[in-house]
């Protein structure tokens, strides 16, 4: 392999690693806050998707812009749902079997709203920035997907700095760190876990809507992403922000250099067997090995 | 003194269970303006269980907790914070990946505290000089004097009205448990009201005015801290003295 050839498949390890920590991070902050398992991640992803497809269509939205629109409105819709259903789960400190059905449901239900208003044909985005490259030297990258790695970046970057420097923010962490000394500060539980899965839902929208440009997608779309987002949180420790996007790199980092060795097709399957290696090797992810490796030090 | 100061906090009859099992049978007592009580008693007799209550993180199966003339039974933690009551649990509870600044910053965050956050910061970092030296690093990696110290700043943070102290010492080095107990004797100077929950009942008796010996979940006897030193009883079964 040429260094150009290991340069340009660094290169979009690192692009595909942005938009892999944003679908992440809103499983990670509901699991976080909630213990909650969010199996419907997949079928917010898709909503947002096609939420941007439709602002893009009727609207002529660009579909950078559209995504990042789908950010309120699908908060707002994961703040409903956590009302209407989530809060009436009972407290866990652990995923339990009604959270994981209920969302399992949930998926379903939403997975077939899709099927019943765009059908099941291939949808997708296609703009005239869909096949552009950008030349940087002899290294070849996408116009489009640079775009949405810097708005991958500009999203993580938003939540870490409201999670460290607003004091919502920092009662969501103290929730993920410690709810009894969360509770006894005065953080007001039902109200700080409501925001937190609409957050964590409209990044699965603004996810969806990102990827939506990127791929094509029927009301299935989202499946394959999961997975994936599974194998980055469990990497990245299952509760921590920087944990995801180490996590996402990795995955990213794995994928990308395996299609010198594995045809392009079992790359599925290789997030599947990263998924199995990391929970029998590493159970508590990257950052257990970190504190391993400090403690030796 | 104690007697025309008036009542800050009325403890009636509680009782309070955990699941099946109950472990306060009823236990009354009231805590003074300004001063600093104890309630002592050996392990499992339901001391941290009623700071518990009084913080709201338990319920009462029956019972009733008054704030001066105020009922707080029914309501929940942070409505107690409101009130400027708080906790510094046992095991001091802080958030290990927090900053300390953080973690005392937390300690204000019910929305009435804000704007005064900054002034009670500089208030607890001028008590605990050594939290101003590690602001930035992470609680989880303070030592256990130092966490201890964060957690009582944690619960100055509102200017509370009561502070709760729920074994402050345990598992600290000798030196530390003399700085905590200073601290103690010095914050009643600052008219906060303090209830002390300690197994060191050498130590508790001492610091305090007037103090609560708990048994099985019931009070068995109260008085001033001075009376309760010198009751035989408390000396053979609590004081390791025959």
């Amino acid at each position: 392999m040429t260094l150009v050839d290991f340069t340009s498949l660094m290169v979009s390890a690192l692009l595909l690693a942005g938009i892999y920590a944003v679908m992440s991070v809103g499983m990670t902050v509901i699991y976080g806050v909630m213990k909650i398992v969010n199996l419907a991640h997949a079928g917010f992803m898709m909503l947002g998707a096609y939420l941007a497809l439709e602002l893009f269509e009727r609207f002529q939205i660009d579909p950078i812009l559209a995504a990042f629109l789908t950010f309120p409105v699908m908060f707002l819709l994961g703040g409903a749902v956590h009302w209407v259903l989530v809060r009436r789960l009972p407290h866990a400190d652990e995923p339990t079997l009604p959270s994981l059905l209920l969302m399992f449901g949930l998926w379903l239900v939403l997975q077939n709203l899709g099927y019943l208003i765009w059908g099941n044909t291939d949808r997708s985005i296609f703009t005239p920035r869909t096949l552009s490259v950008v030349n940087v030297g002899p290294i070849a990258i996408s116009t489009l997907r640079l775009v949405v790695f810097i708005a991958a970046l500009v999203c993580l970057g938003l939540l870490e700095a409201w999670l460290h420097y607003t004091w919502f923010g920092r009662s969501v962490r103290a929730l993920i760190q410690n709810r009894y000394a969360a509770l006894i500060t005065g953080v007001h539980e039902d109200r700080t876990a409501g925001i937190a899965f609409g957050l964590g839902i409209g990044f699965a929208g603004l996810a969806g809507g990102l990827l939506g440009s990127l791929y094509s997608f029927d009301p299935d779309f989202g499946r394959a992403f999961l997975i994936r987002a599974f194998v980055i949180i469990v990497l990245g420790g299952l509760d921590s922000i920087s944990g995801v996007a180490i996590g996402a790199l990795v995955l990213a980092l794995v994928e990308t250099f395996s299609i010198i060795f594995v045809p392009a097709g079992y790359q599925l399957a290789i997030s599947f067997a990263l998924l199995a290696l990391v929970l029998i090797v590493l159970p508590g992810g990257i950052a257990s090995l970190l504190a391993k490796a400090r403690r030796l030090a | 003194m104690n007697h025309l100061s008036p009542t800050l906090l009325r403890i009636q009859n509680l009782e309070v269970c955990y699941g099946p099992v109950q472990v306060l049978w009823g236990v009354s007592l009231s805590v003074n303006q300004g001063q600093v009580a104890c309630l002592i008693g050996s392990n499992g007799a339901g001391k941290t269980t009623t700071l518990n209550a009084v913080a709201g993180m338990l319920k009462a199966k029956a019972g009733k907790i008054f704030l001066k003339e105020e009922e707080l039974t029914a309501q929940p933690p942070r409505e107690r914070v409101k009130r400027r009551i708080t906790l510094v649990p046992e095991g001091r509870q802080l958030w290990p990946k927090m900053s300390v600044e953080e973690n005392l910053l937390m300690g204000a965050f019910s929305p009435g505290f804000r704007k005064n956050a900054d002034a009670n910061l500089a208030r607890v970092y001028e008590m605990f000089p050594r939290l101003k030296e590690r602001r930035t690093q992470l609680a989880g990696t303070l030592s256990g004097g130092e966490q201890q110290m964060c957690a009582i700043g944690r619960g100055l943070m509102p200017d509370p009205e009561l502070l709760m102290l729920d074994e402050p010492t345990l598992g600290l080095a000798p030196k530390a448990v003399d700085e905590i107990f200073e601290f103690v004797r010095n914050i009643r100077s600052q008219g906060v009201t303090v209830l002390l929950v300690a197994q060191n009942v050498n130590y508790a008796l001492e610091f305090s005015e007037y103090a609560y010996l708990i048994e099985t979940g019931k009070i068995t006897l109260e008085g001033p801290s001075a009376v309760l030193l010198s009751n035989q009883y408390v000396q053979e079964a609590y004081l390791g003295s025959a």
